[in-house]
């Protein structure tokens, strides 16, 4: 078998992109690029919305595209869940709803009524913080910070769901949860401390 | 993201009557907010159904129904489920994330689109798309693309893990459409190949919706495996996945199922290599023998040849890893 | 002062950064996340070619969109002085002019920029500008363009490179790694506010804040301090935030045209093309060796990838100067013009990958030599000073990381050939690699303010992008004023602080540093002259001599001389003490060299029927000279290890050589490492002071980490599987087929 397919990537890249000049000519490409002239623009529509979240409640209208996360960013000024892909590809818009993880950025607003949001600014008491932000900061669990408050709804969630039992398990289930500054380390370690209290 | 109507409907024969070419069904939406970000789901309406469908997973007198508002993790973690079709949960939790998990819906996953990287490119011609506007994958960066079952016009891969269970484990698709008919499709039917028409990902009649998965019991709870290659170990799509499924009469394979994901247009089963192994013995060099039925006349593309090889060695390691589960 | 739009005044939790609390409770201000009254948002076209030009536009369709506030184009735009005429454009030296061409340069360039009320509507309207082209064939293939570009020198030669042909051991062999992306988890944004035709205020994501504003008081005609730019918290970087991008103009030429303060955030794809990258590169070594193991030369090649409108060279053959005696040495370079975005400075630039074919082609020579590669390099390494320019090292203590890495993975258990070890389908092997940078100091100004209850604030324009400035400052003035930290807080990342140079190529602690010690000593000196009112012992006191507490002054030597600062406060009517000083590089520069180093040791595991490599163990020591901030240091490290492993592993951004598209431009399709690819990383430090470069005698660390890392993990699968693998990055079909 290995001797059959023993050709490298590059190989392929060389001879398939000669051929591919040549045999690349999809019929409908022109017709690809051409767009619709007499494209008729819709209106945008509107939804008055009423969202609990942190245990407060807003009576808003919204737009039926804006996504949870935009709603917060934007509407609410409620930073704290970030945009880091927008694509449900990265983890940092993670917030709870009805006390689950989920990505706020695939989740349109206009779901959300009915259901408990709870985002980084509603975990802490008052001023005491929640017990995983405190072991973020002890464990010095983040560098930047952009990923940080997804990073830890995430990790919240998966002490609660008891996935802790190894150092393996806490990792993949924090694999949803990208940290660009590698700051997996001190991730770990905040989760684990948590967990055994 | 083009401006659309939203409603929710409570009863499936309102979703169903709402239900027409230029409205869109919502459930967990993590593929299709996605693709409406992207223009590439344009609904003019969106019906969410997340409080139409049923959330449940019921014993049936066969077997199992899964309703298709089950989320993946609640499915994942069913307690009958890990009991009896440990496959379904073990290629759930090989697949996406935690949060994605906990939103996605079981109709939903059988219904994501291709992740080919052309496919999401708005600015390039792909037929899945744009019907008739060509194939940018087949002759380009095409390393995560199809090595079976392709076609001039498409050579995407069908996504999801939990599908590579279910075809392994042959399931039925139970569906409803809006003059109230039902219908059960097997599920090796319900996801198409690309042929002439790739921009239809599966056999969904017009205007239906998926009520509810049911899967039969069988005798392979004891000893499956779900292996998936990846670039990276997690939150990744598969380069090949390998689900395998042995019924074991002590060291005799009485049955065997065998399935891909990352290698077709839809999950791809290894019927040869299934029946090869029907009555053998279950070892290494037969686990080899069945992995090298499986890889004759595939046909990889300019940037995936390797999947054959890695297809070989993951049948083999899942196929083993049946035997210690 | 108050320059903080939304104060937050959360307390600093104990043993932890100074913006911690920050940090975990999401109060913390990135760029585009500031609440500006009147805000409007603006989203990027890109061009649909690799190479052409514009012939025209339809913007009806997008105009269409209610809400929609504007659209730029190149004919139609507010006027940027600096970009008036060609030959402003040229000398502005901006890369891209964006709206000032209707050339087109590469695939994603910006074309238009569409401006909202509200980000779903621009982002539509966006989505439905188009443009007709007239298309020119594009240059894409980096492999194909490289072999009809000629190398010239880079740099001097040593010795006679011929003497390699008489070498009885050598490695000939080639190198390629794919393009990489820094992909910040941040998305560059800006916010742009004119306050008045001439005042500006920019809410922005970069490295650097007094480049932004030197760079658009120039574009935009108007004095440096008229423009403001605060980047409190800054999402990341890895040299992405060195320059001023095209996006950051074209908000502020939004803001000007709408008369509106305007949001501009990069989308995830655009931040493939918008914000530099780590090119592709192509690489060949020559290396010889004595029966002995002493290197008799190495002749390296090198080229990089650039854009068809700038040219970058990304240094690959500096490293090889810096670590071993190579008395025969030649190294060429060459830039190959791509029609793709210009590169630039990504973590351990140039060194990072030249490194990379220079630690391959050494553990491959000690496999020819039977010579342990631990003992080959310590054989070769120039300890005593820097092999090109002859000065002797400050410090280098490149030989103790090895030894301590060595010892941390228990290199012993390493097998002498490849494949020894295996366990089940799993291969494991061993593999180590060092790493090094010059280490740098640039010129840098901070502030302390003074408050009479002994509350110090200590200000600098620098960023801290994660590497923990703050926290760093923190430390370093309560060791020199020994005020407790609690009372110490830290103010940085906006234009309006004393200036400091932009954080990058491990610089930044080394620059900051020296200036909040020199600014402590204005202080004792501000104190020690208030002091000598009340008490005529300060007269002329030394700073040195002057001993600072939590509630008063006094001196070092004797302190029966103490001062309450109460009453210095009450004394002499003083409201807020303030200070300014500048430190930077001196004589110390010609005297000495100076570098960081590190040593890399990997464990690996290989799936012999999957391919895939699962790294066991990571070590990484390194010589920092002081670490001033432990735990943020160790973070730097174990990030950059991770950073390794992407780069090793999996990061790669492929271009369709016929479309111009970079394929797989977002996070599913371009993978860096989740947290399960990573296995705990095993940290350590020489922890020495360098008694040379700066007064704090800390070298930098963030290059260092990443500097090597990629080979000691192709060296580690060699040792497992016997595979030599040169290409990276080493993704699990590569060592299937190989």
């Amino acid at each position: 078998m290995k001797q059959e397919y023993n050709f490298s990537r590059r190989f392929f890249l060389k001879t398939s992109s000669a051929l591919g000049a040549l045999a690349f000519i999809p019929k409908g490409v022109k017709a690809f690029y051409e767009e619709v002239k007499n494209f008729i623009v819709p209106k945008k529509e509107q939804l008055p919305l009423t969202i609990s979240i942190n245990k407060k409640s807003y009576a808003i209208k919204a737009d039926t595209r804006t996504t949870l996360l935009d709603l917060l960013r934007e509407d609410l000024n409620l930073t704290g869940a970030k945009k880091g892909c927008d694509h449900g590809q990265c983890g940092a818009c993670t917030v709870h709803i009805d006390g689950e993880r989920v990505l706020s950025c695939l989740t349109l607003a206009a779901t959300v009524p009915g259901k408990e949001v709870t985002t980084i600014e509603g975990l802490a008491n008052g001023d005491q913080l929640h017990p995983m932000q405190q072991a973020f900061i002890e464990c010095d669990g983040f560098q930047c910070g952009y990923c940080t408050p997804g990073q830890i709804m995430s990790a919240v969630a998966c002490v609660k769901e008891g996935h802790t039992k190894s150092v393996a398990e806490i990792k993949e289930f924090m694999s949803g949860n990208l940290c660009r500054c590698g700051a997996y380390n001190g991730i770990v370690e905040s989760i684990q401390k948590v967990a055994a209290q | 993201m083009r401006p659309f109507l939203f409603s929710k409907s409570s009863a499936i024969n309102q979703a169903l009557a709402k239900k027409n070419n230029t409205t869109q069904y919502i459930a967990g939406g993590t593929n299709l907010v996605d693709l409406m970000k992207k223009n590439i789901a344009e609904p003019e309406s969106l019906v969410d159904i997340t409080s139409t469908l049923s959330a449940k997973i019921e014993p049936t007198a066969k077997g199992l129904q899964i309703g298709a508002m089950v989320r993946n993790t609640a499915l994942a973690n069913d307690a009958t489920v890990m009991a009896k079709f440990p496959l379904v949960s073990k290629a759930i939790l090989a697949g996406a994330s935690p949060q994605i998990r906990n939103m996605a819906s079981t109709g939903g996953n059988l219904l994501q689109r291709t992740r080919c990287p052309y496919f999401y490119d708005v600015t390039t011609p792909c037929n899945k798309r744009k019907p008739d506007s060509g194939c940018s994958a087949i002759h380009g960066e095409n390393r995560m693309n199809a090595i079976v079952g392709y076609s001039e016009q498409c050579v995407a891969v069908h996504p999801s893990d939990l599908c590579v269970a279910l075809a392994a484990l042959d399931a039925t698709v139970k569906t409803q459409d809006k003059s109230g008919k039902t219908q059960s499709i097997a599920f090796k039917g319900f996801h198409r190949l690309p042929g002439t028409t790739p921009e239809k990902d599966n056999n969904l009649p017009a205007n239906a919706l998926i009520h509810s998965i049911e899967l039969t019991e069988n005798s392979f709870a004891k000893n499956c495996a779900y292996v998936k290659v990846r670039d990276r170990d997690s939150y990744a799509f598969a380069l090949v996945s390998v689900a395998a499924a042995l019924n074991l009469k002590g060291n005799q394979i009485v049955e065997a199922r065998l399935a891909s994901g990352g290698v077709a247009h839809k999950p791809w089963r290894w019927f040869e290599a299934e029946q090869f192994l029907k009555g053998k013995t279950a070892n290494a060099a037969n686990f080899e023998a069945a992995a090298n039925i499986a890889i004759k006349g595939l046909k990889p593309l300019s940037h995936n040849g390797f999947k054959v090889l890695m297809l070989k060695g993951a049948i083999e390691t899942a196929l083993q890893q049946c035997l210690n589960p | 002062m108050g320059f903080f739009d939304e104060p937050y005044d959360l307390p600093t939790a104990a043993d932890g950064r100074v913006e911690g609390v920050a940090k975990v409770t999401g109060g913390g201000k990135y760029a585009a996340e500031y609440k500006v009254d009147g805000l409007c948002h603006a989203v990027l076209v890109g061009s649909t070619i690799a190479a052409g030009k514009i012939k025209s536009f339809n913007l009806d369709n997008a105009k269409q969109v209610a809400g929609v506030l504007g659209i730029i184009t190149h004919l139609e735009k507010p006027l940027v002085p600096g970009l008036a005429d060609e030959a402003k454009i040229k000398e502005a030296r901006l890369g891209l002019a964006v709206f000032h061409t209707d050339k087109i340069f590469f695939k994603g360039q910006p074309i238009a920029l569409v401006i909202a009320d509200t980000l779903e509507d621009a982002t539509y309207a966006a989505s439905l500008v188009t443009a007709e082209y007239e298309k020119e064939p594009a240059k894409l293939d980096f492999e194909l363009a490289l072999k009809n570009i000629q190398l010239t020198p880079a740099g001097k030669d040593r010795g006679n490179i011929e003497a390699l042909n008489s070498a009885p051991h050598s490695v000939e062999a080639e190198y390629n790694i794919k393009a990489e992306v820094h992909n910040p988890m941040e998305m560059h944004a800006t916010i742009a506010e004119w306050k008045a035709d001439d005042k500006l205020k920019l809410f922005d994501k970069n490295q650097g804040v007094n480049n932004v504003q030197r760079t658009f008081a120039k574009l935009f005609n108007i004095p440096v301090d008229n423009i403001e730019v605060i980047s409190e918290f800054v999402g990341g970087g890895f040299g992405s935030g060195l320059r001023v991008w095209p996006h950051a103009l074209a908000c502020i030429m939004a803001a000007k045209l709408v008369k509106r303060p305007v949001k501009l955030m990069l989308t995830r794809p655009q931040m493939f093309h918008s914000v530099g990258y780590r090119p592709a590169a192509w690489q060949k070594i020559k290396l010889g060796a004595n029966a002995d193991g002493k290197f008799v030369g190495i002749h390296h090649q090198a080229k990089n990838g650039t854009s068809v409108y700038e040219n970058f060279n990304e240094g690959i053959t500096r490293v090889t100067r810096l670590i071993y005696h190579f008395n025969n040495l030649k190294a060429e370079a060459a830039t190959v013009p791509l029609n793709l975005s210009t590169p630039t400075w990504m973590r351990g630039p140039g060194d990072c990958t030249g490194d990379f074919a220079i630690e391959s082609a050494i553990d491959e020579l000690s496999y020819k030599l039977k010579m342990d590669p631990v003992a080959l390099r310590m054989k070769n390494l120039a300890l005593e000073k820097h092999p090109d320019n002859g000065l002797p090292w400050s410090t280098n203590y490149i030989n103790e990381c090895i030894e301590k890495g060595a010892q941390m993975i228990n290199w012993k258990d390493r097998k002498a050939t490849h494949s020894q070890t295996i366990e089940g389908d799993w291969s494991i092997g061993y593999g180590m690699a060092v790493g090094a940078w010059n280490a740098g100091r640039g010129t840098a100004s901070a502030g302390i303010q003074m408050q009479k209850d002994g509350t110090i604030t200590v200000q600098t324009a620098m960023t801290d992008i994660g590497t923990g400035t703050g926290i760093s400052m923190q430390n370093i003035a309560h060791e020199s004023t020994g005020i407790s930290k609690s009372k110490i807080k830290i103010e940085l990342g906006n234009s309006n602080l004393p200036p400091a140079p932009s954080q990058g190529g491990s610089n930044g602690l080394s620059s900051i540093g020296g200036a909040v010690v020199a600014a402590v000593s204005a202080l004792k000196l501000k104190i020690a002259e208030y002091a000598t009112m009340q008490n005529e012992a300060f007269k002329n006191a030394a700073a040195a001599d002057i001993l600072l507490s939590d509630t008063g002054v006094s001196f070092k030597t004797t302190n029966n001389h103490f001062i309450s600062y109460t009453s210095l406060w009450e004394k002499n009517n003083l409201n807020i003490l303030e200070v300014e000083a500048s430190s930077g590089p001196g004589a110390e520069r010609q005297k000495f060299a100076f570098c960081s180093s590190a040593a890399h040791f990997c464990k690996v595991r290989v799936n012999r029927k999957t391919g895939k490599v699962k790294i066991e163990r990571l070590v990484t020591v390194s010589d920092g000279g002081k670490i001033i901030s432990e735990k943020a240091a160790a973070n730097q490290m174990s990030g950059a290890a991770v950073g390794g492993i992407g780069m090793a592993l999996m990061e790669e951004q492929l271009t369709d050589e016929r479309l111009g598209t970079l394929v797989g431009n977002d996070f599913a399709g371009y993978h860096f490492p989740v947290n399960a690819d990573a296995p705990i990383i095993e940290v350590a430090f020489i922890n020495k002071p360098d008694p040379n470069i700066n007064p704090q005698g800390s070298k930098g660390l963030g290059e260092v980490g990443i500097i090597g890392t990629a080979a000691a993990i192709a060296n580690a699968i060699y040792n497992a599987t016997g595979k030599r693998l040169r290409d990276l990055p080493i993704t699990p079909d590569k060592v299937l087929l190989a």
